[in-house]
């Protein structure tokens, strides 16, 4: 497969997927015009790979902010990588996130609750004009 | 038009301590571009990030379901040219902030609002994080929109949401939503 880069645009995030490493990077802000539009085909690129490859997956997140639908693409990718971890793939989750910010932090840990597969939520410091 | 004030417009929203204000169609680069003045006007305040995040965060799911309610064709009907579109503020109310907006409704939408926002409003925390929890697993082509937005927006106020849905004289319905932060 080939490399996957989408870049960030106003509203969406930037996407980076290597194959070789297994690295997939996704960051910036998420509230497209159309979350369903730009989240199903990175979806469908994950899925494929999954597939394809018996690579292992490190899904690293700095993404700032999620709008509900986009936090529910994110789950939708988050479960797929947990269906792969489950059939032995070797799978894991970073999530970096603003220290400052002890609203998101809580989201993600939040979230995290419902997975078994490695999960690393990361607290670093950002600037103050980032979150 | 000769009887068009300026200046009573600025006093309103002066004595309602208004800070951002949007009336009109939103379509998606108006939301990006007063998502980008909101984030600004936040970080030159004092307010810590998290309420930032609050804020933006509220501002973005209103506006969104103004968009997404307002461009629905089959609304063409209730959205003659003086009610097409939506209103949204955001002001300080004493220590806080409130993000409130309105756009006029279907009267068959009515029941749908309700049912989505009335149970949120007897709702504790625990209740909230467990019906968001619940409704983000939903699988995503059976997601109605706003439901999960609400609930978010619930998780995120410091008093319970208000909401009100009053017919107008020509017989349609403005519901308006606000959210303390």
């Amino acid at each position: 497969m080939t490399k996957l880069e989408i870049e960030a645009g106003n509203s969406s995030p930037s996407v980076r997927f290597d194959p070789e490493s297994g690295l997939l990077e996704i960051g910036g802000e998420s509230y497209p015009e159309n979350s369903k539009e730009f989240y199903r085909p990175l979806i469908g690129w994950i899925e494929e790979f999954l597939e394809a490859s018996s690579q292992p997956v490190t899904l690293r997140l700095t993404v700032t902010y999620m709008n509900t639908s986009s936090t529910k693409y994110m789950i939708d990718i988050l479960d797929r990588l947990e269906a792969a971890h489950d059939e032995g793939h070797a799978v894991a989750v970073e999530w970096h996130c603003d220290a400052e910010n002890g609203r998101a932090l809580d989201t993600i840990e939040e979230l995290k609750e419902d997975f078994e597969m490695p999960f690393e939520v990361i607290s670093e410091w950002r600037e103050p004009d980032e979150w | 038009m000769a009887n068009f004030d300026i200046l009573s417009l600025r006093t309103i929203f002066e004595d309602q301590n208004v800070m951002i204000c949007f009336n009109g169609p939103f379509s998606h680069s108006v939301i990006e571009q007063l998502g980008e003045a909101v984030k600004n006007y936040l970080r030159s305040s004092e307010a810590p990030k998290d309420r930032i995040a609050d804020v933006f965060s509220v501002f973005v799911e209103q506006a969104q379901n103004l968009k997404n309610y307002t461009t629905r064709t089959d609304l063409q009907s209730v959205q003659h040219s003086s009610g097409a579109g939506g209103t949204l503020a955001i002001a300080h109310e004493g220590e806080n902030y409130i993000v409130s907006s309105g756009n006029l409704v279907q009267s068959e939408d009515v029941a749908r609002i309700r049912r989505y926002i009335d149970p949120l409003l007897e709702a504790d925390k625990g209740e909230l994080k467990r019906m968001y929890k619940q409704r983000l697993r939903e699988p995503v082509e059976q997601e109605e929109g706003a439901g999960l937005g609400f609930i978010s927006m619930a998780r995120k106020a410091v008093e319970p949401l208000r909401y009100s849905i009053k017919e107008q004289p020509d017989g349609t319905m403005f519901f308006n939503i606000s959210v303390v932060i």
